[in-house]
C-alpha cells in the first residue's frame, strides 16, 4: 500500500481533501480535529450537472429530490445578458438553525462540522425542513418521510474517498478538504479574500463557502 | 432466465473472491485505512463510534461484493474513460478512468502506474456517464426479437423465436400473409446476386447494393464487424454512417482546407490563449465532451489563462464565463468569418512569414509542420479546360521527372519567374501575371492568396455585418483580438458552423482564420486529433482479409463521393437535351460522406435504384433528422422499403415501422471497441469491454441477442464468406473461427496490444482482470502469451500515449502537412443540378434550397428562425431514459428573446404553436423567455418530444417476456407508457423540406449537408 500513499501525497488537483499521513500527523500533534470544508468556485462551474447526477446515482434520493442542485440564474431585465450557475446543498452551518428546532435531537452536528440526521430518531415532523433558510432539506417518502440532506458523503469519507460531487467535478469548481490540514489548491483557496458564505445575512460561518463570480460578483 | 444465470455467476464469483489479491485491490479503501493508524484514530474512529443511523446506510442497502471494470463510456460519442462498480451483477456506479487523458485534462495517471495504486485516484466523468444506468436498466428495453403483427407503424408486435428471425430475414417469402399482405418479401439471400441493380446503368453496381445498412451511434469495433458483413461478405456499398446529421457542415470546411486529409480540428483547450467558438456548445456537448473540453476552458478562464468569444445565435452556457458573445444570425457564420478575413487582410494582420513559406521545408524552418498553399499559382482562364487548376511545372516545361513535373509553381520574388514551390523558402504572396503555357496557350495566373483576397473583397465590412447581424465594429474588434494572439489563437468550430446548405464555404472561411494566423497544427492553435495509438486489423491476426472477400462497388444510394458526369443518367440526358443536367437528385463528388439524410431521400425516391432490404442500427431517423417526420411515409411504404429490420434497444419513432426489431445490448453489456480520440492532439486507443452480463435473451449457442449474434447467425445461415470456422488467419497461417463476437474483438485487441508492444500484465493485474471483467471468461480464445499483455491494457481501459509526446516543440507531430486557400478538386466539381462549377476558395452565399433561392427570402412570411442544441445531461435521441436527467430537466422549451415575447404578447411558460411552410399543422411547446438569444431566433434543445421510446402505448403480445421491466410496464398485451418521456417537443417535427425536390428533407446540393438552421416559423399563442 506504499504506492497509494505516494499517490495521495502527490496528487494535487482532485484529491485535495484527502489527508496525507504527514498532514494527519501534523493535525494530531497540534491536537486539531478534522474540520471538513467545501469551497465552490463559481468561476469554474460550467453548470454541467455531473455533480448532481453523481450524487443522485450514489444516494438514490427520492424522485425529484436532490442532496445537491445547480441553481441556474439568468438576469432578464437589464440590458446585459447574464447567466450564473450556483451549485447548492446543505452549507453545514456552524450554528445550524435546523438542529435547534429538532424535537428529537435527530439532527445534530459532528465534531468534524458535518450536520447529520439520525434516522432512528427522526419522526419526519418537518420542522428542520422549514427552519433551513436554504431549502437544503426534504422529506423522503420512500423512507417513511424521514429527513434527508447532504452530509458530505460521510460514507465515502469513512472509506477515504472524497464526496461524490467533488470527484465528479471535472473543472475543479468544487474543492474539498480538512481546514486543519489544508494543502495545495484547497489551502490557497481557503486564503482567498473573496471567499464567503452563500448568504452572509442568514449565516455567519459554514463549512460550504463560495468564490463569487468575477463577471457579476454574485452568489444569488 | 438470464438474470438467474447472472446471479449464479456472481455467487460463484463471490466465493472465489475471497482471494487475497482481490481483497487488496477492491476493498483497497478499507485495507488502506488499516495502514493509516493515525487516520483510524481520527476520522475512522468517529464513524466507528457512530451510534446513529445514517440515511446513507438505508439508501444504499447492504454492500455486496463489488467488481471494478475500466472501460469506455458510450452515453455520448465523446469517448471518455469510465470505472464501473458492479455489485451483485448490477451496475451501481460510474466514475472516470484514472489513466484516460479525457478524464484528467490530459494529465492522467502515468501509464506505468500499477492498477492497485491508480484505482483509488478520484476521476471525474460527466453526468451522462453517471446516469447511464437509466439506459442500461430501462424497463422499456426489449430483450426478445419482435415481428410486426399489425400494419407498418401501427405499433403491434409479437415476440418470435431467434431461429425464425434468422430464417425469415435471410429467406424472405410471404411473411405477412396473415396480416393480409400478399406480397413477396425479399430476403437478404436474394440480394446476394451479381446481376446489375439497374439494367441500363452498370455504374450503379449489382443487386447487392439494394441491401442498405444505416448506422446511428456507431464506433470502431462494431463498425469493423458491420463492414465485414455488409461490404466484405454481402458486397453492398451501402453501409452508411450519419456524419451528415452529426455535423458534416463544419467538417466540410476543414475537409476543403485540408484537401480531404482531415475534418476534425479544434483549438487546443489546454494551451490556446484565445478561442473563438463557432457553433460549438462547449459547456454542454462537443467531442471531446464537457468534462474534457468544457472543463478545461472553464478552469483556464477562471485562472485567467484564456479568453473565449462565443459566436452563436444562442449565448449558450459558456457565456457564463466567456469574454464576449457575438449573436450571429443562424446560417451566417460564413459572412462573419468573411468579414474577419477581410479585416485581417485589409490590415495586414495575417501571418505573412507563414503564408509566404511555399513548401514543407520552408515551413519547418519557421517551426511549422503544416505549410499553406497561399503562394501557389492558379490558372484563371474561364474559357479554358485548365481554369482553376494549379499551374504546374509540366505546364511550362517538362523536366523528364514525373514528380518534378507535377510540382506546384510559385512566383520567385528575385527572378520574377514562376518556379517550383519547393525551390524557395519564401515566395510572392499576392501577384497575378500572364504565363505562356508549353502548348502556347497564354493564361492568367494568380496566387491562391490573391484569389482568396478577391473573394473576400466582393463584399464590404458593412455588407458582411448586415448578412451576419453583427455590427462591423464588433467584427473588427474580434478580428483584431484573434489575430493579435498569433499562433496562440484558434477557432473551435462544431455542429453550428455550417450545418446548413452552403455550409462548406461558411466553415471553410471559419477554418481559414487559423491558416491566416498560422495556428494550424501548432501546439497552442488549431489542431487535429492524434488518432489511434496503433492498428487493430493486422499484426497477429488478419482481420481485414479472408478468402471470398468481396469488393463492394458501384454507386451508393446517397450518391456520396460519386461523379454525376460519369453516370448513365448524365450520358442519356446529354444525348437527349445536350446538357446532361439536372440530375434527378443531387450527386456529391466532393463530400466527406456519411450521408444518412440523402440515403433516406434516395430510398424514398428509389433513386438511383430501389432499396430492397433496409437495416437500421441504433438509428432513429424519424426523430433525429431535421424533417425526419417525412420518413414516416417512406418507412410505412412496403414498395419503397420491402423489408425493414431495426437493431436497437427500444421501440422508437422509426422502428415502430419495422418488420422486425432485433434486441441489442447496451454498451455496458457489449459494444466491444477500440476507440480513438476526437480531441486536439490526443492520441489513444481506449478499449471497451462489457461491464455486466448481457440482459437480452440468448440463442441456442448461448450467445446474447445483439448486433453481432444477429449478423453472425445471418452469415452462417447464408454461408457468407468471412464468418464461420477457419476464417481468421494468424501470422503463422493457422486459422480460427468467427462464431461469436469475442472471436473477432479479442483478436482485434491482441493486434492492438502486440502493435503497441505492451508488456505482460503483472500477476496481480492479470488477476484483477480475471476476477473483475466479464470478458475474462473468454480468455481461452487466446493463448496465454497473448492474454497476459492484453490484461495490461484491459486493466487500464486502453492504451494512452502521453499528450506531451505528440509535439516536437511547437509542432504537432501527427497533423496534416498542407493547408489550402484554394482547393483544386473542389473547384473541379460541378453542381449536379445546374452543371455550374464550384468555387475553389471561399465565397459568401446565404443558405438556399435546390433552386438556389435563399430560404430567408422564400420564407420571409415566417418571422422566427429555429436553432437547436444539445443539453449537458443528454445525448440526441436515446437518453430520455436517463433518470436523473429527467428529474433535473423534465422537459424542453421554446426559448425566445424577452423582447420578442413581449411583442407578440407571450409570457414565460406560455404555450405556443410553431408553424413552418413545410409543416402547417405545426408543433406546440412551452415558451421560456431569456435575453441570452438573438432576437428573431428560437432555441429548442433536442432529446424531448418523444412519441415512442416508452412515451406511448404499443401492443406487444406476451409483452412481459419482451420488456426488461416485465409486468411493471405491461398490462395485458399493452405497454404502460411513462408520460414523463413524452414531454416537451422535437424541433425536427417542424423542419423545412425542399419543396422542389420531392418534398424531402432539405440538403445542401454540394456536399449533402442537412439543414439545422434555416427553418423559419410563425409563433401562434395556443
Amino acid at each position: 500500500m506504499k504506492g497509494r500513499r505516494g499517490f495521495l501525497a502527490g496528487s494535487s488537483v482532485l484529491a485535495l481533501g484527502l489527508m496525507s499521513r504527514k498532514s494527519l500527523l501534523a493535525a494530531q500533534k497540534q491536537n486539531k480535529t478534522v474540520r471538513w470544508a467545501m469551497i465552490i468556485n463559481l468561476n469554474r462551474c460550467l453548470g454541467c450537472q455531473s455533480c448532481v447526477v453523481a450524487c443522485k446515482n450514489r444516494h438514490h434520493t427520492t424522485r425529484d429530490q436532490f442532496l445537491t442542485k445547480i441553481l441556474i440564474r439568468e438576469k432578464k431585465h437589464d440590458s446585459d445578458p447574464e447567466l450564473l450557475f450556483v451549485p447548492v446543498q446543505c452549507n453545514q452551518c456552524e450554528n445550524p438553525p435546523c438542529v435547534a428546532v429538532c424535537p428529537n435531537k435527530a439532527t445534530f452536528q459532528l465534531n468534524n462540522g458535518v450536520v447529520v440526521n439520525d434516522w432512528s430518531k427522526c419522526n419526519g415532523c418537518g420542522k428542520c425542513v422549514e427552519a433551513c433558510p436554504y431549502d437544503a432539506r426534504f422529506l423522503d417518502p420512500s423512507h417513511g418521510n424521514k429527513v434527508d440532506k447532504c452530509d458530505f458523503c460521510m460514507d465515502r469519507l469513512a472509506e477515504k474517498n472524497i464526496p461524490s460531487c467533488v470527484e465528479a467535478c471535472s473543472s475543479g469548481a468544487r474543492l474539498f478538504g480538512n481546514i486543519n490540514a489544508a494543502k495545495g489548491e484547497f489551502a490557497g483557496m481557503l486564503r482567498n479574500s473573496r471567499r464567503t458564505v452563500r448568504d452572509p445575512r442568514q449565516t455567519k460561518k459554514a463549512a460550504v463557502t463560495y468564490i463569487p463570480h468575477v463577471k457579476t460578483g454574485k452568489i444569488p | 432466465m438470464n438474470n438467474k444465470s447472472e446471479t449464479t455467476a456472481e455467487q460463484k464469483k463471490a466465493k472465489k473472491d475471497v482471494s487475497l489479491s482481490r481483497r487488496e485491490l477492491l476493498i483497497g479503501a478499507a485495507a488502506t485505512a488499516a495502514t493509516f493508524s493515525l487516520s483510524q484514530s481520527t476520522e475512522a474512529s468517529e464513524s466507528k463510534q457512530q451510534n446513529w443511523l445514517s440515511p446513507r446506510s438505508l439508501q444504499q442497502g447492504d454492500k455486496k461484493q463489488a467488481r471494478t471494470i475500466l472501460s469506455v463510456c458510450l452515453s455520448c460519442n465523446s469517448r471518455c474513460g469510465v470505472k464501473a462498480t458492479v455489485e451483485g451483477g448490477v451496475l451501481k456506479e460510474i466514475s472516470g478512468n484514472p489513466y484516460h487523458p479525457y478524464n484528467h485534462m490530459v494529465t492522467p495517471e502515468e501509464y506505468s502506474t500499477p492498477i492497485e495504486q491508480a484505482l483509488s485516484k478520484p476521476s471525474p466523468v460527466c453526468g451522462k456517464a453517471h446516469d447511464c444506468t437509466g439506459s442500461v436498466y430501462d424497463p422499456y428495453r426489449i430483450t426478445q426479437p419482435l415481428k410486426r403483427c399489425g400494419s407498418r407503424g401501427e405499433g403491434k408486435f409479437e415476440p418470435i423465436n431467434w431461429d425464425q428471425l434468422i430464417q425469415e430475414v435471410c429467406e424472405g417469402g410471404k411473411l405477412f400473409t396473415h396480416l393480409g399482405e400478399k406480397r413477396h418479401v425479399p430476403g437478404l439471400a436474394e440480394l446476394a446476386s451479381d446481376e446489375p441493380v439497374a439494367a441500363d446503368a452498370p455504374e450503379l453496381g449489382s443487386v447487392r447494393n439494394s441491401f442498405v445498412f444505416m448506422t446511428g451511434r456507431l464506433q470502431t469495433g462494431r463498425k469493423a464487424i458491420i463492414n465485414r458483413f455488409v461490404k466484405d461478405a454481402m458486397g453492398s456499398i451501402n453501409r452508411v454512417g450519419h456524419t451528415d446529421i452529426c455535423g458534416i457542415g463544419f467538417r466540410m470546411g476543414n475537409f476543403a482546407m485540408s484537401e480531404k486529409k482531415q475534418w476534425e480540428f479544434k483549438a487546443n483547450p489546454w494551451e490556446s490563449e484565445y478561442i473563438l467558438v463557432f457553433g460549438a456548445n462547449i459547456y454542454e456537448a462537443l467531442q471531446p465532451g464537457i468534462n474534457t473540453y468544457g472543463a478545461a476552458i472553464a478552469k483556464r478562464l477562471a485562472d485567467g489563462k484564456l479568453q473565449v468569444v462565443i459566436v452563436d445565435p444562442r449565448a449558450q452556457n459558456a457565456s457564463v464565463h466567456a469574454n464576449d458573445w457575438l449573436p450571429v444570425k443562424p446560417g451566417q457564420d460564413g459572412a462573419l468569418a468573411m468579414g474577419m478575413l477581410r479585416w485581417i487582410i485589409d490590415n495586414n494582420a495575417f501571418n505573412r512569414e507563414y503564408l509566404e513559406a511555399p513548401c514543407p521545408s520552408a515551413a519547418e524552418k519557421i517551426d511549422h509542420c503544416c505549410y499553406a498553399n497561399a503562394t501557389h499559382l492558379v490558372i484563371v482562364a474561364p474559357d479554358s479546360e485548365r481554369h482553376h487548376t494549379f499551374l504546374r511545372q509540366k505546364d511550362i516545361a517538362s523536366t523528364g521527372s514525373k514528380n518534378k513535373d507535377e510540382c506546384y509553381m510559385v512566383f520567385d520574388p528575385v527572378t520574377k519567374q514562376p518556379v517550383p514551390f519547393d525551390s524557395l523558402d519564401s515566395a510572392v504572396l499576392e501577384r497575378e501575371l500572364s504565363v505562356t503555357l508549353r502548348d502556347g496557350e497564354k493564361v492568367l495566373v494568380k496566387t491562391s492568396f490573391q484569389l482568396l483576397r478577391e473573394a473576400v473583397m466582393v463584399n464590404t465590412m458593412e455588407e458582411y455585418a448586415g448578412f451576419c447581424g453583427i455590427p462591423a465594429e464588433k467584427i473588427t474588434r474580434t478580428a483584431r483580438a484573434f489575430s493579435s494572439h498569433g499562433t496562440k489563437a484558434a477557432v473551435c468550430q462544431y455542429h453550428g458552423a455550417g450545418n446548413y446548405p452552403g455550409g462548406t464555404y461558411a466553415a471553410y472561411a471559419v477554418s481559414l482564420l487559423n491558416v491566416m494566423t498560422g495556428s494550424i497544427e501548432v501546439r497552442s492553435g488549431y489542431l487535429s486529433s492524434g488518432g489511434k495509438a496503433v492498428a487493430w486489423n493486422k499484426g497477429v491476426y488478419d482481420l481485414k482479409t479472408f478468402p471470398g472477400r468481396r469488393k463492394a462497388s458501384g454507386t451508393p444510394i446517397s450518391r456520396a463521393k460519386t461523379v454525376y458526369e460519369k453516370s448513365s443518367e448524365y450520358q442519356f440526358k446529354k444525348e437527349q437535351t445536350g446538357t446532361g443536367y439536372p440530375a434527378q437528385r443531387p450527386w456529391f463528388s466532393f463530400t466527406k460522406g456519411g450521408l444518412s439524410v440523402e440515403t433516406m431521400n434516395g430510398i424514398d425516391a428509389a433513386y438511383p435504384y430501389q432499396c430492397k432490404v433496409l437495416f437500421h442500427y441504433f438509428y432513429n431517423p424519424v426523430y433525429s433528422t431535421p424533417g425526419g417526420y417525412r420518413y414516416k411515409k417512406t418507412l410505412a411504404d412496403t414498395q419503397r422499403v420491402p423489408l425493414y429490420v431495426s437493431i436497437d434497444t427500444t421501440v422508437n419513432e422509426s422502428n415502430i415501422f419495422a418488420d422486425y426489431i432485433v434486441p441489442d445490448v447496451t454498451w455496458a453489456e457489449g459494444h466491444y471497441g477500440w476507440i480513438h480520440p476526437h480531441a486536439p492532439a490526443c492520441r489513444f486507443t481506449a478499449l471497451r469491454t462489457p461491464i455486466i452480463e448481457p440482459l437480452t435473451g440468448r440463442n441456442k449457442e448461448g450467445n446474447p441477442f445483439c448486433l453481432e449474434t444477429f449478423l453472425i447467425d445471418l452469415a452462417l445461415r447464408m454461408n457468407l464468406a468471412g464468418f464461420g470456422e477457419n476464417v481468421i488467419k494468424d501470422n503463422s497461417g493457422k486459422l480460427y473461427p468467427l462464431l461469436k463476437a469475442e472471436d473477432f474483438y479479442l483478436r482485434g485487441f491482441v493486434n492492438i496490444v502486440a502493435n503497441a508492444k505492451l508488456p505482460d500484465a503483472s500477476i496481480s493485474e492479470q488477476q484483477f482482470v480475471e476476477d473483475n471483467y466479464p470478458v475474462a471468461k473468454f480468455k481461452n480464445i487466446l493463448p496465454e502469451a497473448q492474454w497476459k499483455p492484453l490484461c495490461h491494457a484491459l486493466a487500464r481501459g486502453g492504451i494512452f500515449p502521453p499528450y506531451q509526446d505528440q509535439f516536437l516543440g511547437e509542432r504537432f507531430n501527427r497533423g496534416i502537412k498542407r493547408a489550402v486557400l484554394f482547393n483544386e478538386e473542389m473547384a473541379a466539381a460541378r453542381n449536379s443540378l445546374t452543371g455550374q462549377r464550384y468555387s475553389g476558395t471561399v465565397f459568401y452565399q446565404p443558405p438556399a434550397d435546390s433552386t438556389g433561392e435563399a430560404l430567408e427570402v422564400q420564407d420571409r412570411d415566417f418571422p422566427f428562425q429555429i436553432v437547436t442544441h444539445k443539453m449537458n445531461v443528454h445525448t440526441q435521441s436515446r437518453t430520455i431514459n436517463h433518470r436523473a436527467a429527467l428529474e433535473i430537466f423534465p422537459e424542453n422549451h421554446i426559448v425566445m428573446h424577452l423582447d420578442d415575447a413581449r411583442t407578440i404578447g407571450i409570457k414565460d411558460g406560455g404555450q405556443v404553436q410553431l408553424i413552418s411552410r413545410s409543416m402547417p399543422q405545426g408543433i406546440t411547446g412551452k415558451v421560456r423567455t431569456t435575453k441570452n438569444i438573438r432576437t428573431g431566433c428560437l432555441a429548442i434543445s433536442f432529446h424531448y418530444g418523444h412519441i415512442y421510446h416508452g412515451a406511448s402505448q404499443i401492443e406487444v403480445r406476451n409483452g412481459e417476456s419482451v420488456f426488461l421491466g416485465g409486468s411493471k410496464v405491461i398490462s395485458g398485451n399493452f405497454l404502460i407508457p411513462d408520460p414523463r418521456r413524452g414531454k416537451g417537443l422535437n424541433s425536427n417535427d417542424v423542419s423545412r423540406l425542399d419543396h422542389h425536390l420531392d418534398n424531402l428533407p432539405l440538403i445542401d446540393i454540394q456536399a449533402g449537408i442537412p439543414d439545422f438552421s434555416s427553418t423559419r416559423v410563425r409563433v401562434i399563442p395556443a
